[in-house]
């Protein structure tokens, strides 16, 4: 291990470092992985709005409008690739009076100069047939029929799990703390381990200041971590609206959303406030308050007495405004990917790709590979049982019985798919990663039912004892020893 | 397989109603009861704490009593077998490892499948996510079952019976409970409930407070507390932090009714329940509903009144589709 050199490095396993390698997984190379987290999407990519953003809101010209509307139509492809939920939902940005309507006619043009398909305004009565829950004061929207949602950390996961298969080595609870330019190598420390790698991509997210602060080099920018709250609706709201509805945008950004999710939620959020810290993920009361209230402006009669769960996440704004993607300016074969805040999510196909032009200009020799997986496992992809058709349901279960036992009711989650997820190649040991590749326990009870099951089958999978059992981190034990 | 009647769910509404149906004249063999769990009884198997029915006896106890009656009376049951979908042809999917992927048509479906907890979203709690704040069934399962305490120093919300339950059995297995809060100025439990949960224990229980906030990165390491004034608002000046490893909270119960609205089931929005006729007839004809999953019940008894009260309807159904020479005949 020691004398292995890697190609290339990747620093952070959010959704651009999960593009990154998956890009490339396809070439003849040694990938290593290093993330500071105990999954991958453990950032910003876990807690975000899930939307694949047309591409009108990024100034023309700019890498952000670019890279928006090019990677916005290459997550569909790879969400099919890898059995990823995706749905083209279409996005409506709503306009109450003149003013704002001026707004929308500007937004039009811009997206149109950037290339993005199809965008037109549409009068109130198109409105409202299409969205009749809006809020009838509403006279016009903006309608673009390219934006998309999708499962944001599960298209990290899909990512990640096909590189894994592909010969990617991934470092967990790795936080890089140390860098040093060793003859034709970087050496990556974290505590006394050390990965060496030719190439190095930065995609840390909110810490890629401080990764480029190893190399001693500082970004002609700041990072500012910038907290977004959420709040999740019940299923059971799955109506309420069908397509991305956000308000004219003002200076304070795009705005607040209420979308559909692709498993059947709503998700209302989120606002943007400045925090003193990169980590501080929590919710407060006055954040929920404020993006209930747009909410309702939005769409009046919105039943937010269904809130599943509420949430926050930080992303990192750049003060440039832009996404910053350029090779360090003391190394060549050390890249930076800064600044990806949203739409990074819609962008991050493209941001990758553009990362590998970035990396071929530096020396690094792409030559494909004959032995690609296009799968997340050697097996296929890992379809849950309960978007299985009846065919393969019956299939599945005659495989092993496990499927047969629904473990999470609410989201229809079966002992298969936990033990799957179990032993994926990059395994869910943890209540929380099992959750997030399941969806076991994230519906309407929230875990009330399902949790202590899943600890259990955690815990005889990997043959530990319940109380061994983590909710994410090495310190979040769920239990507290045995009873009397 | 062809069933008459098939009941999803074996709680006290499900076993009731499968024991009345029959004394009303549903043969024997033309009943199934479907249940998830290993063992007949519902939640009751997790409730080790007396209150239940006439005699005062254990949930367990209870459900032990219910399903001598089911096997006594040679009515027909599967466990360990979960109803993922059904339609308004009244055909059942059922799942088991033992039986695998089956369909099961019946001619009447009972829904009992009782109820879920409600999540915590609507408390709106701020600050981190930490480990150790769990709903009070959860922690039911981890204490009674598992035999794991789920903290050491626990505040406990709401003041549900399940979370007073909850408090007593944190503290008589070695947790401890620092207070049980709610943000209500009058309880909806008995004062004897009280008296037995919590003063004999000496556990604080504090009314028109609320917990504003979580701290600890990891697991939880305390909590911020809030009083509440006579119009609901934060006191800003009783704002204070208590040091903890874990919150239980309880806030109430929802029907659960999953399969119901799937197959096209009218759910009524502000009950979560099936909208019924005074048989206790869903919207789709043949598919009644009774127990939790119709609305949440006050107690255990009133439960199985309704279990009682579905079986004779159900049973008066059949007769009367059998005369009217239904589908089957």
């Amino acid at each position: 291990m020691k004398d292995k050199i890697y190609d290339v490095a990747i620093i952070g396993a959010g959704i651009v470092g999960s593009m990154c390698a998956f890009h490339l997984s396809k070439y003849k190379l040694n990938i290593a992985v290093l993330e500071a987290g105990i999954d991958v999407a453990s950032g910003t990519t876990r807690a975000n709005s899930a939307i694949i953003h047309a591409g009108y809101d990024a100034n023309e010209g700019s890498l952000k409008a670019k890279l928006n509307v090019k990677g916005s139509l290459m997550v569909e492809p790879i969400a099919k690739q890898l059995g990823v939920h995706y749905k083209r939902c279409g996005s409506l940005v709503i306009g109450f009076n003149e003013q704002d309507l001026d707004h929308l006619n500007r937004l039009l043009v811009r997206g149109k100069k950037n290339g993005v398909l199809g965008l037109e305004i549409i009068d109130e009565k198109r409105l409202h047939q299409m969205e009749p829950n809006v809020s009838k004061e509403a006279k016009y929207a903006l309608y673009a029929p390219t934006a998309g949602i999708v499962c944001p950390y599960d298209l990290a996961y899909a990512t990640c799990e096909n590189a894994c298969t592909n010969g990617a080595d991934f470092f967990f609870e790795y936080k890089v703390d140390k860098i040093e330019k060793v003859g034709l190598s970087f050496s990556l420390y974290a505590k006394e381990k050390c990965v060496r790698a030719k190439y190095v991509i930065n995609c840390a997210g909110l810490y890629a200041d401080e990764i480029a602060g190893l190399i001693s080099e500082k970004l002609p920018f700041e990072i500012i971590p910038r907290r977004g709250e959420y709040m999740l609706l019940d299923k059971c709201e799955k109506d309420t609206v069908s397509h991305t509805i956000f308000v004219t945008p003002s200076e304070k950004g795009k705005g607040i959303l209420v979308s559909p999710t692709v498993d059947g939620n709503i998700i209302v959020g989120p606002n943007a406030n400045i925090v003193e810290s990169k980590a501080d993920t929590g919710v407060t009361a006055e954040g929920l308050q404020e993006i209930s209230q747009s909410a309702v402006t939005m769409v009046p009669n919105i039943n937010l007495e269904s809130v599943i769960t509420t949430f926050a996440g930080v992303r990192s704004t750049p003060t440039s405004g832009d996404f910053y993607i350029k090779p360090s300016t003391k190394h060549p074969k050390f890249i930076h990917s800064a600044g990806i805040e949203s739409p990074g999510l819609a962008s991050s196909p493209a941001i990758a790709l553009y990362i590998l032009k970035l990396l071929e200009k530096a020396g690094l020799k792409l030559k494909e590979r004959s032995d690609y997986i296009t799968t997340r496992t050697k097996n296929g992809n890992c379809k849950l049982f309960c978007d299985m058709t009846e065919e393969e349901r019956k299939r599945a279960i005659e495989k092993n019985p496990a499927n047969a036992k629904i473990v999470c009711r609410c989201e229809m989650v079966t002992e298969g798919d936990i033990i799957n997820a179990i032993h994926r190649p990059i395994s869910a040991h943890t209540v929380d990663m099992v959750k997030r590749r399941t969806r076991a326990g994230m519906g309407r009870c929230q875990g009330g039912y399902c949790r202590a099951r899943v600890a259990e089958i955690i815990a005889r999978e990997l043959n530990i004892s319940v109380d061994e059992v983590k909710k994410f981190s090495s310190n979040s034990h769920i239990l507290c020893g045995r009873t009397k | 397989m062809d069933k008459k009647l098939v009941i999803i769910g074996s709680g006290p509404a499900g076993m009731v109603c499968a024991i009345n149906a029959l004394k009303s004249g549903v043969a024997k063999e033309d009943i199934l009861i479907i249940e998830r769990e290993e063992e007949l009884g519902g939640t009751l198997n997790l409730c080790i704490h007396t209150g239940f029915g006439k005699g005062n006896r254990t949930g367990t106890e209870l459900a032990t009593d219910l399903a001598n009656q089911i096997k006594n009376y040679g009515i027909e049951y599967l466990v360990g077998t979960t109803v993922i979908s059904f339609n308004k042809d009244k055909e059942i999917t059922i799942v088991s490892p033992d039986i695998g992927y089956e369909k099961v048509k019946a001619e009447a479906i009972v829904l009992a499948t009782g109820c879920r907890e409600r999540s915590r979203g609507g408390l709106s709690i701020g600050g981190t996510r930490p480990s150790g704040v769990i709903s009070a069934g959860t922690a039911q399962r981890f204490i009674n079952i598992e035999g794991y305490l789920p903290g050491k120093k626990t505040i406990i919300v709401g003041t549900t019976n399940l979370a007073l339950v909850i408090a007593r059995r944190l503290s008589l297995e070695g947790g401890k409970v620092l207070c049980v809060c709610d943000a209500r100025s009058k309880l909806q439990v008995d004062k004897k409930e009280i008296e037995e949960c919590l003063e004999f224990f000496n556990i604080p229980l504090k009314l028109r407070t609320v917990v504003t906030k979580l701290f600890g990165k990891e697991r939880l390491e305390a909590v911020e507390l809030a009083d509440l004034d006579k119009q609901g608002k934060i006191i800003r000046s009783t704002k204070r932090i208590l040091k903890c490893d874990s919150l239980v909270y309880s806030c109430g119960f929802i029907p659960e009714n999953e399969i119901a609205s799937l197959a096209g089931v009218e759910i009524r929005k502000a009950t979560h329940g099936p909208v019924v006729s005074k048989k206790l007839e869903t919207s789709i004809e043949g598919v009644f509903s009774c127990g939790n999953s119709r609305f949440i019940h006050k107690d255990v008894i009133s439960v199985m009144t309704d279990g009682k009260r579905v079986g004779k309807s159900v049973a008066e159904y059949l007769k009367k589709h059998k005369s009217q020479g239904g589908d089957g005949e």
